[in-house]
């Protein structure tokens, strides 16, 4: 019991240090990640906003992987709104 | 008549086993690819002769209809393929449709994807690259000793051989992003002292395997070792300066160049006989320009077959080019 309760007191020290000296890293690496992720699939799939890229023979063989983010990522790469969004 | 004579590059690098005619539209390249099947299948060598022309002559010249339908066998040791780019590109769509159906469970492509499936399709670069992906597929999977490959005209065939080489570096690019993308998962995941493995990035594999074909093929057409190209021209002026600036451009993408074969000669003989003005004149003029051609290509030329008397299609036909290009057999 007493054993668990040092580990309890371990647990919530090293969260503690994890938080004060490594959350921060972590976040930034995750964001630099999620960055990327969008450069990635603008280079494949720059096709659906009109960036021609090639090959597009290719990028099918990718599309699968990246159906779920597809409706984020246009969001993201197209926040600017105008009238022509009326017609897509 | 057989110069320094096709059979002996052909005897002496053995390890060639990839073997591609150039040249302009209409000079025969694709009954010098015949006819070079014909030869080595009668040399005990298992041949595939393909197309990689959408408006492939194969079936002509062997008067069978190939197109779409695989390998076939034209006679013993010798197979023929025409490859059905429209039929690739559908097939490749609905492969790509199942596995999003069959990842996600769902039901119905959703209508932005399904957009997007259907312009790819419609790009104009699809039809070479599905044409290309099948090439790879037929030289990976193997199981013949000789492939030769009968090449589109000029421009276009160094489009073909260039686009080894885009796709090289655009897939180098586009895997060191992604492999950089890793990194910063695995970063992240030490950093949060994640217990668990990171799952395997299907894109990474994904991208490995396109990598891993592309340069498969890329490397065998560049290399000299396995892979011989010939030019074919004929005895015209703008056909030897058009060959001259081709043989340049191809040299810039390292495609390893055997040798030049010289097509549609008419017989000296005919001029010692009683033959027309016209004949005459066209047989003086080819005598000038072969002379140019000597002078030029020298020892590089390596046949020369005269013009036949009749079209070339059916193995007998192509039987005899055949014997004018490697000499009795």
């Amino acid at each position: 019991m007493s054993k668990q309760k040092k580990g309890g007191l371990f647990q919530a020290i090293k969260e503690f240090v994890y938080g004060v000296a490594a959350h921060d890293s972590a976040r930034f690496a995750m964001k630099s990640r999620a960055s990327m992720e969008h450069l990635f699939i603008l280079i494949t799939m720059g096709d659906m906003l009109g960036v021609p890229i090639l090959p597009p023979y290719y990028s099918l063989r990718l599309l699968p992987y990246v159906v779920p983010q597809i409706s984020t990522w246009k969001r993201r790469m197209l926040r600017e709104k105008d009238l022509t969004d009326a017609l897509a | 008549m057989v110069i320094i004579s096709l059979t002996t590059i052909f005897d002496q690098y053995p390890d060639r086993r990839y073997i591609m005619f150039g040249g302009k539209g209409g000079l025969g390249k694709t009954t010098f690819s015949a006819a070079t099947a014909y030869y080595l299948a009668k040399q005990g060598k298992k041949v595939l002769v393909f197309s990689v022309d959408p408006q492939a002559s194969l079936s002509d010249i062997f008067k069978q209809d190939i197109f779409g339908k695989g390998p076939t066998e034209i006679m013993p040791n010798l197979y023929a393929q025409e490859i059905d780019a429209d039929k690739r590109v559908k097939a490749y769509q609905q492969e790509i449709r199942q596995k999003i159906l069959d990842m996600y469970k769902m039901e119905k492509i959703p209508e932005e994807i399904e957009s997007y499936i259907q312009a790819a399709a419609a790009e104009p670069a699809m039809e070479e690259s599905a044409i290309f992906d099948e090439v790879v597929d037929i030289v990976v999977k193997g199981g013949y000793d000789y492939y030769i490959y009968d090449l589109v005209p000029l421009g276009h065939a160094l489009y073909y051989l260039s686009m080894a080489s885009v796709y090289d570096s655009w897939i180098d690019k586009i895997t060191g992003l992604r492999q950089q993308m890793r990194e910063y998962d695995q970063v992240a995941a030490v950093i949060r002292r994640d217990k668990e493995e990171l799952d395997e990035d299907a894109i990474l594999n994904e991208l490995l395997y396109i990598k891993e074909r592309i340069n498969k093929s890329s490397r065998i057409l560049t290399d000299k070792k396995m892979t011989a190209f010939f030019f074919v021209l004929t005895a015209e002026e703008m056909i030897i300066s058009d060959t001259l600036k081709a043989a340049a451009l191809f040299a810039k993408f390292d495609v390893p160049l055997s040798g030049y074969i010289i097509n549609r000669v008419l017989p000296a003989e005919l001029k010692d006989q009683n033959i027309p003005e016209y004949l005459k004149n066209r047989i003086t003029m080819q005598e000038h320009y072969l002379q140019v051609i000597d002078n030029r290509f020298g020892k590089q030329i390596l046949a020369r077959v005269p013009e036949m008397e009749r079209d070339v299609t059916g193995l007998d036909m192509i039987e005899k080019v055949a014997k004018e290009m490697f000499g009795n057999f």
